[in-house]
């Protein structure tokens, strides 16, 4: 599915990603976890595609395709999502109109005519209720004014139209409490097949009582210094990140 | 003093067209004046060009749409009071201020009633002495070029203060210039020279009265150069009685990383127009614009701002409120002006007004200029009377009228009287202000 | 700067060609260049027009003589040589008209290519239609079905004719010709336009509309537009102009006055597509245009705009509401690009008791145009209680273009209660990264932002016009971001 081979990156004059190796598999569920700072979110918005980030070495295959060769929007079409940390508001898009824009452009580049006017609207019905996100939400402009569980809820939602093969939730559990956690996670879990795989990035443990991993990775300064079973991501709760440094360091 | 202009657009539509009775008019009023005062500059053909070729406002002007300059044209004569002995007035107005002190009565020079800083790395001396013994050259700035009565200024004003301050000199207190207007038509001409070297910081404050029979004009130009790092205040009140006509240029550079305040208090005046050029010259600069006016009766107050942004990641703030009794009539004209270098500008202005009477007018012309892509920039106005809720709720827990108006107009002015860096000043500003309306409750409502 | 490939989509896009760039060869008659009294005393003669109509025409023209072009406005041009142009310029025609088979074939072929070919129009949406090309109003259609309910649709050359008491009641009573220099310009050479009538407690039944179309080069426009509504009455009207591309600047200088009497509403949209110039900022229309309306009591009048051609915009469509509990609104989108410059807003003047206004303009700038918003409120001491709420933002697309922000809000009575707001902002990067995460490509992210950002106003046009503004928006800013 994925294979991250010394993947560098920096913004500005600071190297951030400093020769990170991950490979996930179909169907497998990835959770990286690390401290503030460690890069966790700039390897989200580097295989996002984000052109504010400067890939300056390393390679990343994404189905067969060279992923850093690849413009935002195609890397979309060819079934990449990201849940953004911090989704974007977009006043005076509805919600609606904006995954119909997305959804047709996946089509067309499927090479499959635009989606039916009826036939959205269902598939509109049957996602939404994935994450229990009501009409009234639906019909609003893009993220704005949405409580910050909506917001994330309506990145699911998002994802659920899209069905991407892989998909990258960016600390998709900051912000939410345990309520609106379990719904996104039922929504999460829902989509998991053995074609989809997951890549969860997350600071806390908690998360991935709900969405339960395959592997956890812990990113250090840049890169994955270690990985394990969910365990680990137990260990890391109990114990902190410090011990894993000074393992790393010494 | 002058920053190297640079290839920008100018500073809005520069198209002002001559209007033959006015210039006519304005040409009259400078030889008027020749004849009155004894002082003539020395680069006087250029401004002597300057003074032909600008545009003498009129009606039709666009900065000047809304502000009546007839009383300038009227019969001025030379002043009889020069010291302030002779005014009945204090020469120190703020008490309680332990600050340094510039004294000019009708626009002369008091010796006796000032109190010179002397402090390694300053230089503060009348302007004229330091005209005299060649610490400052004689040069006309942007202001002078652009606008008829700066040029007027600078054909005419022969004094004023001069301050320099040398790198990474603080000056221990503030220094006060008290301008006194006293007696019928004279004309004041005031030039200030404000240089501040880089990593200096300095506080100024300049305080304007005048008798309660002072007619005439008084027309100040302070030019201010802010070195890189350096931090200013100004804080300006005007507290005129009389009729005096009172127009006050303030031509600012700031340098990078620099910080300008400066505030415009406006307590009483016949006739006040204040405009503010605050050139933002360098990376990093921070400005910050604040100002109250409470005008009643006749009253006209004017005040005019133009924040230049040239350069990128500098922010300015402004906040401008007004309270309007009687007939009076204000102007709120702040222009925020970005410039295609300056990215990353961060600016922001506020202007509220209340209209506390029914013949009250408010004029308010917030302006964005905006050349660059990458800002953020906001503007607000809005005029309206008291808050009728507000005021009911006070009256039904048995709080006067008045006293409950004079609750909200604290409230609604306090901020920026607040922000007032000097603590004496800003209590005095209160005291001033309350003695003006009758607010006797004014310290009760400021613990509300 | 971030999305090359968006940067090259773009440039692809804005190399598109202005839609309705094309002339028509229609033979026409035309005036030779120049303006004096003869030219005057020939257009009064070739309109047939009253001696009444004439007189006006010359006093316009005296007071014109004394008035100077603003040079106020945040625009930059070369004034018109008011001497080298043509101020007649007809499609000829052997006789009038009786009905639009009588139509030139090739008029009739150029309102096909503007998509308003009158038949297509009556069986489809109803819209009634007067097509005024260079000038001269040459079709009206529906005439006679508005007339059953007493509606006037006409053209302003007709009106004059047959009805000349509400031409001299109406005419000037909004605009005066000593306004400004294009409207005096105007009160001494108009040469059609429409004029509207709805009479007493008539809801016009459909939206009337008006085509204008600057054809022959070497000539200016000069349309005058009257709306009557009255007591009772409401009508929606929308109007839409387009030019053939050409090197050189064309003047047009109408005039459009509305006169809302008691508890009327009137609705006038305007999508504003002229010739714009081309890339490099040649030729292009200039369009200064002075547009007002008065409310008397409980009345309402609306204007829209969708302004995204000409070279040159200075417009102004405003307000007076003069009777109590009137009402008046103003939602503009203006869009420029390339060289295009404009300097558009309202004036809302309030005379009334609990007269309410609104002002909602949304400016976006791409290219090296500069965009600006000029707008008056003022409230006048007999204004009891009156409330205007304005909000102003700007977007711009490029780092070479401008957007500026120049309100004027006098106040002269307490309670009235003014507000305004205005912003200025770039397109966000954000924004559009978010939309090419989800498989959006950057020419569509840019069209859904501007279309979201321009919504409260694009939400007041009718149907038919919603679209093609929605269109025309995208069209207009392809290209934008850089």
């Amino acid at each position: 599915m994925l294979t991250i081979n010394k993947l560098k990156a920096s913004i500005g004059d600071s190297e951030i990603l400093k020769g990170l190796d991950l490979t996930i598999g179909p169907g497998e569920v990835h959770a990286i976890m690390g401290p503030n700072g460690s890069g966790k979110s700039t390897l989200a918005s580097v295989l996002a595609g984000r052109e504010d980030y400067a890939v300056t070495g390393g390679k990343v295959d994404f189905l067969g395709m060279e992923l850093l060769e690849m413009d935002a929007t195609a890397r979309a079409r060819s079934g990449l999502f990201l849940a953004f940390q911090y989704p974007v508001e977009i006043p005076g898009v509805s919600n609606i109109n904006f995954m119909r824009a997305a959804l047709n452009g996946k089509r067309a580049h499927e090479g499959l005519e635009p989606i039916a006017g009826k036939a959205f609207l269902e598939l509109v019905k049957e996602k939404a209720s994935l994450v229990e996100l009501d009409g009234r939400l639906r019909n609003r402009s893009v993220n704005e004014g949405f409580s910050g569980g909506e917001k994330k809820r309506n990145e699911i939602f998002q994802m659920a139209m899209l069905e991407p093969k892989l998909a990258v939730l960016d600390e998709t559990d900051s912000g939410l409490d345990i309520d609106a956690l379990r719904i996104v996670a039922n929504g999460v879990n829902s989509m998991r097949s053995p074609e989809r795989s997951f890549l969860v990035i997350t600071h806390y443990q908690r998360l991935l009582d709900y969405i339960v991993p395959d592997f956890v990775h812990v990113l250090v300064d840049g890169r994955i210094v270690r990985t394990g079973g969910k365990e680990l991501a137990l260990e890391l709760e109990e114990r902190g990140y410090d011990w894993i440094k000074e393992a790393v360091t010494s | 003093m002058s920053v190297g202009a640079k290839t920008t657009p100018a500073l809005g539509p520069q198209t002002i067209r001559q209007h033959a009775a006015s210039q006519k008019q304005g040409l009259a009023h400078v030889s008027h004046l020749s004849e009155i005062l004894s002082f003539e500059n020395e680069s006087n053909d250029v401004i002597g060009a300057l003074l032909k070729e600008l545009a003498v406002p009129h009606r039709r002007t666009e900065r000047w749409k809304y502000s009546p300059i007839a009383g300038f044209w009227k019969k001025h004569k030379p002043a009889t009071c020069v010291t302030i002995a002779d005014s009945n007035c204090e020469a120190q107005p703020v008490p309680g201020l332990d600050a340094y002190r510039l004294v000019f009565v009708n626009g002369t020079f008091d010796p006796l009633a000032s109190d010179l800083p002397i402090a390694a790395g300053v230089v503060c001396m009348p302007l004229s002495d330091a005209v005299r013994s060649g610490i400052v050259q004689r040069e006309i700035s942007s202001v002078e070029k652009s606008e008829w009565f700066a040029a007027l200024n600078g054909q005419f004003a022969g004094e004023g203060m001069y301050l320099a301050v040398e790198k990474a000199v603080e000056l221990d207190r503030p220094v006060l210039i008290h301008q006194r207007q006293q007696g019928a038509g004279v004309p004041t001409f005031l030039r200030h020279v404000i240089e501040l070297g880089a990593q200096s910081q300095a506080q100024v404050v300049n305080w304007s009265s005048a008798s309660s029979d002072a007619s005439g004009s008084v027309n100040t130009l302070t030019e201010v150069h802010v070195g890189e790092q350096a931090v200013f205040t100004l804080d300006k009140v005007q507290d005129e009685s009389g009729e005096v006509h009172h127009l006050a240029f303030e031509a600012v550079d700031q340098a990078a990383n620099s910080t300008f305040k400066i505030h415009t208090m406006t307590i009483q005046g016949a006739w006040v127009r204040n405009d503010l050029q605050i050139c933002l010259s360098g990376q990093g600069c921070d400005a910050h614009l604040n100002g109250i006016f409470l005008p009643t009766a006749k009253e006209f107050v004017d005040n005019h701002t133009t924040v230049d942004h040239r350069e990128a990641h500098c922010t300015s703030s402004e906040s401008y409120k007004g309270i309007l009794y009687g007939q009076s009539t204000g102007v709120f004209n702040g222009k925020v002006f970005v410039r295609p270098d300056a990215q990353q500008t961060n600016a922001y202005q506020q202007n509220a007004n209340i209209l506390g009477s029914r013949q009250a007018t408010m004029n308010a012309k917030p302006e964005l200029e905006i050349y660059a892509d990458d800002v953020k920039c906001s503007h607000g106005c809005t005029i309206g009377q008291f808050d009728d809720e507000a005021l009911f709720y006070a009256r039904s827990r048995g709080i006067g009228e008045d006293e409950a108006k004079a609750m909200l107009v604290h409230a609604f002015i306090g901020d920026v009287i607040e922000s007032i860096a000097i603590p004496e000043v800003a209590m005095e500003v209160r005291h001033r202000l309350s003695e003006k309306h009758n607010w006797d409750r004014w310290d009760d409502a400021n613990l509300l | 700067m971030a999305y090359d490939g968006k940067d090259k989509v773009l440039e692809e896009v804005t190399a598109k060609a202005y839609e309705f760039g094309f002339t028509t060869d229609i033979e026409s008659d035309k005036a030779p260049a120049g303006l004096n009294e003869d030219i005057i005393r020939m257009i009064s003669a070739k309109k047939n027009e009253p001696d009444w109509m004439l007189k006006t025409r010359l006093e316009a023209f005296e007071v014109w003589k004394t008035m100077e072009e603003p040079e106020w406005p945040h625009l930059s041009y070369t004034q018109p040589d008011y001497q080298a142009m043509s101020y007649y310029a007809a499609p000829k025609q052997k006789k009038k008209l009786n009905s639009l088979d009588e139509v030139d074939p090739e008029l009739l072929r150029t309102m096909d290519k503007l998509g308003i070919s009158m038949e297509e129009q009556k069986r489809l949406s109803g819209v009634a239609v007067d097509f005024v090309m260079d000038s001269v109003s040459v079709a009206t259609s529906f005439k006679a079905k508005l007339g059953e309910l007493g509606i006037i649709f006409c053209s302003m050359s007709d009106a004059v004719q047959e009805h000349p008491e509400l031409i001299k009641k109406y005419m000037g009573s909004v605009v005066p010709t000593r306004d400004n220099f294009f409207s005096a310009l105007n009160a001494a050479v108009f040469t059609d336009g429409s004029f509207c009538y709805i009479p007493k407690g008539v809801k016009c039944p459909m939206e009337l509309s008006t085509y204008f179309r600057i054809n022959e080069s070497g000539t200016g426009q000069f349309e005058r537009t009257l709306v009557v509504a009255d007591v009772g009455s409401y009508v929606s009207y929308l109007e839409g102009c387009t030019a053939p591309q050409r090197d050189e600047n064309q003047l047009h200088a109408a005039v459009v006055e509305l006169v809302a009497l008691d508890n009327a509403e009137i609705k006038y949209s305007t999508v504003q597509n002229w010739y714009p110039g081309d890339a490099d900022g040649k030729g292009g229309i200039f369009n200064f245009v002075t547009k007002r309306g008065i409310c008397h009591t409980r009345a309402k009048i609306s204007w829209t705009q969708v302004e995204t051609g000409s070279a040159v915009t200075w417009k102004y469509p405003s307000c007076i509401l003069k009777g109590d509990y009137s009402v008046g609104e103003f939602y503009s989108v203006a869009v420029t690009n390339n060289a295009q410059q404009a300097d558009t807003g309202t004036k809302m003047i309030h005379i009334g008791r609990n007269t309410h206004s609104t002002i909602i303009s949304k400016g976006i700038s791409s290219g090296r145009s500069q965009n600006s918003y000029r707008g008056l409120v003022q409230i006048m001491p007999s204004a009891e209680n009156a409330r205007n709420f304005s909000q102003c933002d700007s977007l711009l697309m490029t780092d070479t273009s401008g957007a500026h922000t120049f309100p004027y809000i006098e106040v002269k009575n307490p309670s009235a209660k003014v507000e305004h707001e205005a912003t200025t902002s770039k397109i966000g990067e954000d924004q559009i990264f978010y939309c090419l995460q989800r498989g959006i490509d950057a020419e569509q992210a840019i069209s859904l932002i501007v279309n979201g950002y321009a919504k409260d106003v694009l939400n007041q046009l009718p149907m038919e016009f919603a679209v093609e503004a929605q269109k025309l928006l995208a069209i207009s800013l392809e290209g934008s971001v850089g």
